[in-house]
């Protein structure tokens, strides 16, 4: 008998007997195990295991390396959380042995080691010596510690392969490097199907795309470049993109990842176009609430959040509530009744927690000493750690033209300089007049009218009280009949989120990616607001930031050089600019047209909108692209109803004629490129990062290559990867800041920039030179952590004054702040400067493209809505569609993992989670084949029921349902890459998503306000197989 | 391949002998009884140990030395997510090694049970004692596999693999005979239990926060797969 593999893990046991055996998997997954780790033996009683890489002496401590192995500190990529890790590599095979935490990073220890430790005390601190290494273990986690196998993966693409016959038939053939540089830059008739313009064509920075509409920019606009997230090479892609090719379309994955948590934070936090956001406090936090989002399940970081969540079940007094649709490892049972799941229905949490906000005005629970505060001035005296404009009044007229916006003082003051007319009204506390808002406390609620220099009257109220208006827009029973949760518990919701003073914090994240999500993120906020906990310990932080690197530091500039571009025109994606500012809206008012709707939605406060790219580029609105290049993104696959929009129209030459993908792997999206570049993986590149969020001190984590790059080399020898493919590209066109004399450094020298090294060695000086240098490293740890191997690079690359210390930083994977430097008294020693938005103007001015009416410009709940407001349960009601489809985040699975055969061992497959209740009504069991049909598509799959999903809810795992990463077979040349039928098992939610039926021209499904798409929330009813 | 197991023996030497040796063996005087506490208000369910361990041991893909089954269970609010790291509890009363007819299972001095595999001729015995199961036949070796410790990394002065890369912190592992060990002052102030009590084993693996329902009933035949069918108990199942 043996362990069996449905016996103890979990998922997959809820599948029941169609698990592992019937699905065939143990053959693949072996060949795949095997060729990563070599054959082993077992050997005596420690068996196939591993070497130590060190030992330590139990007497002393000291630490006896072993010469066979080497343990370096770079960055891991298996998420997007971007942890310190410490890889442990043979150095005769060059292979990775297993990863790790970094002990000096703040990601992967709680709390990390001071900076300044030495390399060999560091690892002393790891070990069993007194103890050390429990209390100050750094950890990967599991699928940290499973992404060593993407290294040697046989699906690696390791050569530029170009397509032969239709996009995306799989079938390939290996091109030279210097072919793939004159084909991309030169076009021609590339695939015998007639000319292609290359990108030295497209680059036109002075033509207008679009005569009609000037607006939308040159010509070079219609290069479109879609990128991964800021995973610490991005900087080199934005330079070639925007600052040297000269195109406005670049942006990352935010509109379809966690745009509504980073708008409703950004509205806020009073910084629409950073988009800034706040993590609680966990380590002080005595009450927390989570509202779409899974510390300890998901989010990001990932595994600090689980570490922290971990040490914060284990201290007295901490209280958290976990708000979501499905039950997971956020909430932990042996933590007992001091953490609560709260099922509710999917996309209704705006609803739960305006009902929240009602119940805190109504019963003044509410931190009214904090809220009276104006100013930072008026703050700082009163001793709190933030303000906010609360008091400020509002012109509360939607129709006026000032509707939306705050009172200023040069509206009802003549004679002013301009810095006082810009300055907000309120009304002084203690004298109830007029004033601008100042050092002192000003009224928190008041509605009337005020009389401005043009002798009219407008109607006027603070902040405050719009937000009090919009909470009791409906009652709580309403409240609690839109969200499933009971009056009860929303009162008890908010009863403890106030009973705690400023250590109370509310967070969000995907679980808000649906219909409604912009004001569900903005009104989760703001209950941070409303007990003043921004900066405070126990409260909210915005993070500590990071080191400077790439930008202007004090060695080098990589960001400025002579012929710098500033890109111009619309964001392909109609996102950050109103669509009243364009020629199309102009030309319908001057032709007596109505100008709404808009043909398609625009979002005038948002980012770029990314996630519509593909949709509007190939749909041609507001114009087409020439020329696409991914680089190791896969919207296909992570965008909801993407795949359905675009699958066909993709390969069509004649919508996009050009389409380049930079990826070590083929992905959904790059099935369909007609070139792909290979690229390194994380281990192999070079880079820096910092911390996502939750780290409230300075984090800069350096990538580097910790082991030899895989790829195939240039005719120069250098290796193929995403930085070598721009630089060349760019130095054949003669852009701008490549090629020599192209990175300033700090005196104005100019040097060049031919290679990866040239760039993130150089951001490297600015790393260890800012805010004070790093010392020097000596060689003995260069040799501990394998930093001799680009000792040449970096005594070649950089100034005598620089590479040692440079080293230094690589030494210890990044620079890190210490912690010490955490808290100053009883508030965070970085805190955020900005005051607080109540009401945020921006977004009370804006208007909806499709029926022209303002937004409201705070938290209120308006169910999921079509673009036009329209509400989705309206079109697709729920006696029709009793079900919501959730994307729910995986401990072990991201888009990016398919194929692992650590993870498929685990998990081979996700099922289709459904309610007891509901099962019962439809005779389901788990285990039995199930379909979900969307207004789009229908996926099937096998149920999993049980009683931890909302009544009405669908749960469905992300990271399954791939149609490649291994499931697909390619043909390269005369080399059968085979798929295996076992890596596309499970379903992706993302296939049930769909377009806005409302729009004329193809939209994803977004939220009206910001333009997230919609992956949450999705309508559907179910149907029993066979 | 040749190089890495050159070193295993040379980091081994100084304790090998003490380790390999069957514990009577041994005349040291204090020796250290190694333990393993699992805080389950700590435990993410990341699996972070589960692959480390496979990582580290070259376990064969299907098979696991520990692994963190996750259950949904009855909790005071409703239906609550429970999760239970297991591995081999390294008995005081092993009732897998009495079973083994060529001695190849033993105990060593630091109290880890191991299997020596050139001596193992894989009858299975051991694997069908275990009320835990946690020993399995190794499908790379063919002889009998379970948790060591990590007795190659913990007989250097280093920890087991699966603690180093703890998320939640919630393994802690240590000497039971010293007083003033984490794991020993987290006992004093903590409940803790062990899985199966009734089979007097006699673990060193303990719980802090461990439900009853999932001490008992989590064992060969019944546990586990009675969970997931919903027998017999007013767990859930597995997630």
């Amino acid at each position: 008998m043996t362990i069996s593999r449905r016996g103890v893990l979990q998922g997959a046991t809820a599948l029941g007997a169609a698990g592992a055996a019937f699905w065939g998997f143990a053959e693949t997954g072996k060949n795949f195990y095997q060729g990563v780790m070599g054959t082993a033996q077992a050997k005596g009683i420690a068996g196939g295991a591993l070497p130590p890489e060190y030992k330590v002496d139990p007497a002393t401590g000291e630490v006896i390396l072993n010469p066979d192995q080497r343990v370096g500190y770079t960055m891991c990529m298996g998420c997007t959380s971007v942890c310190g890790i410490r890889v442990r590599v043979d150095k005769a095979s060059g292979d990775i042995l297993r990863a790790t935490g970094n002990p000096y990073s703040p990601l992967s220890t709680n709390p990390h080691i001071p900076y300044d430790t030495p390399i060999k005390e560091a690892i002393t601190g790891l070990s069993a010596y007194g103890e050390q290494g429990l209390a100050g273990r750094s950890t990967a986690c599991g699928r940290g510690n499973a992404a060593i196998a993407k290294q040697n993966s046989k699906e690696r693409i390791l050569k530029p392969m170009k397509r032969v016959g239709e996009r995306g038939s799989g079938q390939w053939k290996e091109i030279s490097w210097d072919q793939l540089i004159e084909e991309t830059v030169e076009g021609g008739d590339l695939f015998g199907e007639g000319p292609v313009e290359g990108l030295r064509a497209i680059r036109d920075l002075k033509t207008p795309l679009d005569p009609e509409n000037p607006e939308y920019g040159p010509k070079a606009n219609q290069l479109v470049v879609i990128p991964v997230f800021k995973n610490g090479r991005l900087m080199m892609a934005a330079r070639f993109a925007k600052m040297a090719y000269g195109t406005r379309n670049f942006v990352g994955h935010r509109s379809y990842c966690g745009l509504s948590m980073r708008a409703g934070y950004a509205a806020m936090l009073d910084n629409l176009k950073k988009q800034p956001h706040l993590k609680p406090d966990y380590r002080h936090a005595k009450y927390m609430l989570f509202i779409g989002t899974a510390p300890g399940n998901a989010g990001n970081p990932y595994k600090l959040q689980g570490t922290l969540m971990g040490a914060a079940r284990g201290r007295d007094g901490v209280k958290y509530a976990v708000v979501d649709p499905v039950l997971t490892n956020s909430q932990n049972h042996a933590f007992g009744k001091d953490n609560t799941w709260v099922p509710i229905r999917p996309g209704t949490d705006g609803a739960l927690v305006m009902g929240m906000i009602r119940w805190i005005m109504e019963n003044e629970r509410y931190d009214a000493k904090f809220l009276a505060q104006p100013s930072g001035a008026a703050a700082q005296t009163a001793g709190e750690a933030s303000w906010s404009n609360a008091t400020h009044l509002v012109i509360d007229d939607p129709e006026h033209p000032k509707g939306g916006s705050f009172l200023r003082q040069g509206m009802v003051t003549a004679d002013l300089e301009e810095d006082a007319q810009k300055a907000p009204m309120c009304l002084d506390a203690q004298t109830g007049e007029l004033s601008p808002a100042k050092g002192r406390p000003a009224t928190l609620f008041h509605q009337g009218t005020v009389r401005l220099l043009d002798g009219s009257t407008v109607p006027v109220a603070t902040s405050l009280s719009l937000l009090r208006r919009e909470a009791l827009r409906k009652t709580l029973a309403e409240y609690s009949a839109d969200c499933g949760v009971s009056e009860e518990r929303i009162i008890s919701l908010a009863r403890d989120f106030t009973s705690v003073g400023k250590q109370a914090a509310a967070d969000c994240h995907g679980g808000t990616m649906h219909a409604a999500g912009f004001y569900t993120a903005y009104a989760i906020v703001m209950l941070n607001a409303l007990v003043g906990n921004l900066n405070a310990k126990g409260g909210t932080t915005a993070g500590g930031g990071r080191f400077k690197d790439v930008q202007k530091g004090p060695r080098y500039n990589l960001l400025a050089f002579p012929g710098k571009v500033k890109v111009k025109g619309v964001d392909a994606g109609r996102g950050g600019f109103a669509y009243e500012k364009t020629s199309e809206f102009n030309r319908l008012i001057a032709d007596g047209k109505s100008p709404y709707p808009a043909q398609a939605p625009w979002h005038s406060f948002t980012q770029p909108m990314g996630a519509q790219w593909l949709t509007s580029v190939l749909e041609g609105y507001p114009y087409k692209a020439k020329a696409v290049i991914t680089w190791s993104s896969n919207p296909v696959y992570g965008v909801a109803g993407m795949e359905n929009d675009v699958k066909e129209k993709i390969k069509d030459t004649k919508r996009l004629p050009l389409f380049i993908a930079i990826d070590p792997f083929i992905n959904e999206t790059s099935r369909f490129a007609d070139y792909i570049v290979p690229d390194r993986v994380f281990y192999e590149a070079w880079g820096w990062a910092s911390a996502w969020g939750g780290v409230p001190t300075k984090v800069s984590t350096a990538r580097w290559p910790v082991v030899d790059c895989q790829t195939g080399k240039t005719p120069d020898g250098r290796h193929m990867d995403m930085d070598n493919f721009f630089i060349d590209v760019a130095k054949r066109m003669e852009l701008p800041g490549f090629g020599e004399k192209a990175i300033p450094d700090a005196d104005g020298n100019l040097h060049p920039l031919h290679r990866s090294e040239d760039f993130w060695m150089r951001a490297g000086a600015n790393v260890a030179f800012d805010g004070g240098a790093v010392p020097e490293s000596d060689d003995t740890d260069m040799t501990i952590t394998g930093v001799d191997r680009i000792r040449a690079d970096l005594e070649s690359t950089l100034k005598p004054d620089e590479w040692r210390r440079v080293a230094y930083v690589y030494n210890r994977g990044g620079r890190y702040e210490d912690a010490v430097k955490t808290y100053k008294g009883e508030t965070f020693a970085r805190s955020y400067k900005k005051g607080i938005q109540i009401w945020n103007e921006t977004v009370g001015m804006a208007r909806n493209s499709m029926t022209g009416k303002k937004f409201v410009g705070c938290p209120t709940w308006q169910a999921p809505s079509f673009a036009d407001g329209t509400k989705v349960d309206k079109a697709f009601p729920p006696d029709l569609w009793p079900f919501r489809v959730v994307s729910t985040k995986s401990q072990l699975r991201s888009s990016s993992t398919g194929g692992n055969p650590y993870l498929d061992d685990l998990k081979l497959s996700n099922a289709i989670a459904i309610n007891t209740v509901d099962a019962d009504q439809l005779s389901i069991k788990t285990g039995d084949w199930i379909t979900v049909i969307s207004p789009s598509n229908r996926i099937s799959g096998q149920a999993f029921v049980r009683h931890g999903i909302a009544r009405g809810a669908i749960g469905i795992e992300h990271g399954y349902g791939h149609r490649e990463l291994g499931a697909r077979t390619h043909k390269i040349g005369k080399v059968i890459l085979e798929g295996h039928s076992n890596r596309g098992l499970g379903t992706n939610s993302n296939d049930l998503g769909y377009t806005d039926p409302t729009s004329k021209r193809p939209a994803l499904l977004a939220d009206p306000v910001v333009g997230s798409i919609a992956r949450q929330a999705l309508p559907a009813r179910i149907e029993k197989m066979g | 391949m040749n190089s890495r197991r050159e070193f295993l023996k040379l980091a081994m030497a100084g304790s090998t002998a003490a380790v390999a040796a069957p514990a009577a063996a041994s005349a040291q005087a204090k020796p250290k009884r190694w333990g393993m506490l699992v805080d389950l208000r700590k435990c993410i369910g990341c699996q972070a140990c589960t692959v480390a361990c496979t990582i580290e041991n070259d376990v064969p893909e299907g098979q696991h030395r520990t692994a963190v089954p996750v259950y949904e269970l009855d909790g005071p609010n409703g239906p609550s997510q429970a999760v239970l790291p297991r591995l081999c509890n390294h008995c005081d009363e092993p009732p897998c090694i009495p079973v083994c007819p060529v001695n190849a299972t033993f105990k060593t001095e630091e109290g880890a049970v191991v299997v020596d595999a050139e001596q193992c001729v894989a009858c299975g015995y051991c694997v069908q004692a275990c009320p835990y199961e946690a020993r399995f036949i190794n499908h790379k070796t063919g002889v009998a596999d379970k948790c060591t410790f990590c007795v190659h990394r913990t007989s250097v002065g280093l920890l087991p693999a699966c603690v180093e890369t703890c998320v939640g912190n919630a393994r802690v592992f240590g000497d039971l005979n010293d007083p003033e060990s984490e794991i020993r002052k987290l006992m004093a102030q903590h409940e803790t239990k062990g899985l199966r009590p009734e089979f007097k084993t006699g673990p060193n693996v303990y719980y802090i926060g461990l439900d009853d329902r999932l001490a008992s009933t989590v064992a060969v035949g019944g546990g586990a797969r009675d969970l997931r069918q919903g027998l017999e108990t007013s767990a859930h199942g597995e997630v």
